[in-house]
């Protein structure tokens, strides 16, 4: 397939041009025209980082190099010789800068969280031994049982069980609490009959005096 | 013992949740203990039409698997005297019990109640297996259209192959002034391909809709058309020998009874 000759591939370190390895230089030259000819202006001062994909001898290089520059008004960052070592790859050795532990207070809680991403519909039953953080809605009918606290960052409508292990100090949090039901520990709350008024402020429910309270936490809202 | 009916169609969306809670809270109005077993798993509604979702805490599937008494799942309902729910699990399917468990746990209910009535899911795989194995009647939900009776009629002759025979029929949104107009299905024609017994008509009602998404039954509706249905046949479920208003002055009973209500005035 002529047309995938060449490819434009971005990466988190910038664009690469890879071309395909049966290619003639002649092909590549002409994909490369084909490509970027209809959209010049969109590709002029672009930066690329390297090709990859076909070896090429320096001249070979040296003459694509100078294509892209002359021609199409890119500049090519890497050199012949780190063509097949990526820049990331050097990076990727390099030791990560570490975050060492800070804690200015008590009232922290440490330990593993699942992190959910995405709406859970009805029917859908997430258990984990940790805490878990939902980005998304709990709809009816959905489920989340968890051995620690469970924050939701949409709308609870379905079931939350925190502390299912017997933690009643776990705690549950939404952005919007509608739920069917709360449970924390072994103590179950349903949301009361006849769909009273409904708070639009994120709210934490947690055990008080043996029973689940629903408050808001940001008080001073 | 008590009875241990399911309410079944094959097809899906043809009233039989609907059916089924309001032939259970006919019931329990008229003083008999009933409990309603909703046994779709997996896409289970009774509990939201009946208004009770937010109680569940076991489920038919916990009962089943030992993690809770029976009697720990039943869920009351406050509103109506001797009735009470089963639920079904929402976050498992319908491979979660067999045709034996079930036949145990109707039998176990049917010990304590005077009716257990099954809410059936729509199909007939494992689901409908399961909900029909401890059943000792059945009630064949349909509506006037050519594909929900003949699903009705695959359902009748699956019924009869597992030994429920002479299930009864319950004909559902039938809108009469189509009937009339040649647009719909008529009762008799659908009598004819099914040929069983007709146990009621149910008047399409918009009050259906409005009680369903409220989670009150529709039969405590003193002035529905479709509530009327339900009593009737909740009478005639009790043995009582009802007439068939319907067919013996075909639309004119709807009439006169929508007329009662001020309702013809609304043309379709």
């Amino acid at each position: 397939m002529a047309e995938n000759a060449v490819i434009f591939k971005g990466t988190k370190d910038g664009l690469y041009i890879i071309l395909k390895e049966e290619m003639d230089l002649s092909t590549i030259k002409y994909n490369l025209e084909k490509k970027i000819k209809p959209s010049k202006r969109f590709f002029e001062g672009a930066n690329i980082m390297n090709f990859k994909g076909k070896k090429l001898t320096q001249d070979e290089f040296d003459e694509l190099k100078e294509i892209m520059e002359q021609e199409y008004g890119m500049t090519v960052i890497g050199s012949y010789n780190d063509k097949d070592y990526p820049v990331h790859e050097e990076h990727r050795g390099a030791k990560k800068p570490e975050i060492l532990e800070q804690l200015p207070f008590d009232n922290v809680h440490k330990g593993e969280a699942l992190i959910v991403r995405a709406t859970l519909r009805s029917g859908q039953l997430i258990q984990y031994k940790g805490d878990v953080v939902v980005i998304g809605d709990v709809n009816p009918g959905a489920h989340i049982k968890s051995a620690g606290s469970v924050i939701v960052m949409g709308t609870v409508r379905g079931i939350i069980q925190a502390g299912a292990n017997g933690d009643y100090g776990a705690f549950i949090v939404a952005y919007k609490m509608q739920p069917s039901q709360l449970r924390i520990g072994d103590i179950i709350t349903r949301s009361p009959d006849g769909m009273g008024s409904k708070s639009d402020n994120p709210e934490i429910a947690l055990v008080k005096q043996g029973m689940i309270v629903v408050e808001p936490y940001l008080k001073n809202r | 013992m008590g009875e241990v009916i399911v309410v079944t169609s094959g097809k899906g969306g043809v009233g039989k949740t609907t059916t089924t809670a309001n032939i259970g809270t006919g019931l329990a109005l008229k003083g008999k203990s009933v409990v309603l077993v909703d046994a779709d798993i997996g896409l289970r509604n009774l509990d939201v039409v009946m208004g009770l979702e937010n109680r569940i805490v076991y489920d038919l599937v916990d009962v089943v698997e030992g993690v809770c008494r029976q009697r720990q799942a039943l869920i009351k309902d406050k509103r109506f005297p001797n009735l009470y729910l089963l639920p079904a699990a929402q976050t498992k399917d319908k491979n979660a019990v067999n045709p034996e468990q079930m036949q145990k746990l109707t039998g176990d209910l049917a010990e304590e109640f005077d009716y257990v009535i099954l809410d059936c899911p729509a199909g007939i795989e494992q689901g409908f297996k399961n909900a029909i194995a401890g059943a000792n009647k059945a009630i064949v939900v349909t509506t006037p259209e050519v594909s929900a009776v003949r699903d009705a009629d695959r359902i009748i002759g699956l019924l009869e192959a597992s030994g429920l025979r002479n299930p009864m029929l319950i004909i559902n949104r039938i809108k009469m002034d189509m009937v009339k107009r040649g647009d719909m299905m008529n009762i008799d024609d659908m009598i004819d391909i099914l040929a069983i017994d007709l146990l009621g008509v149910v008047p399409d009602d918009d009050l259906i809709v409005v009680s369903t998404n409220r989670g009150e039954p529709v039969i405590a509706i003193e002035q529905s058309l479709a509530g009327q249905a339900y009593r009737n046949i909740v009478r005639r479920v009790l043995g009582e020998d009802i007439p068939f208003m319907n067919l013996e002055s075909e639309d004119g009973f709807f009439k006169r009874v929508a007329k009662l209500f001020g309702l013809n005035k609304k043309k379709q």
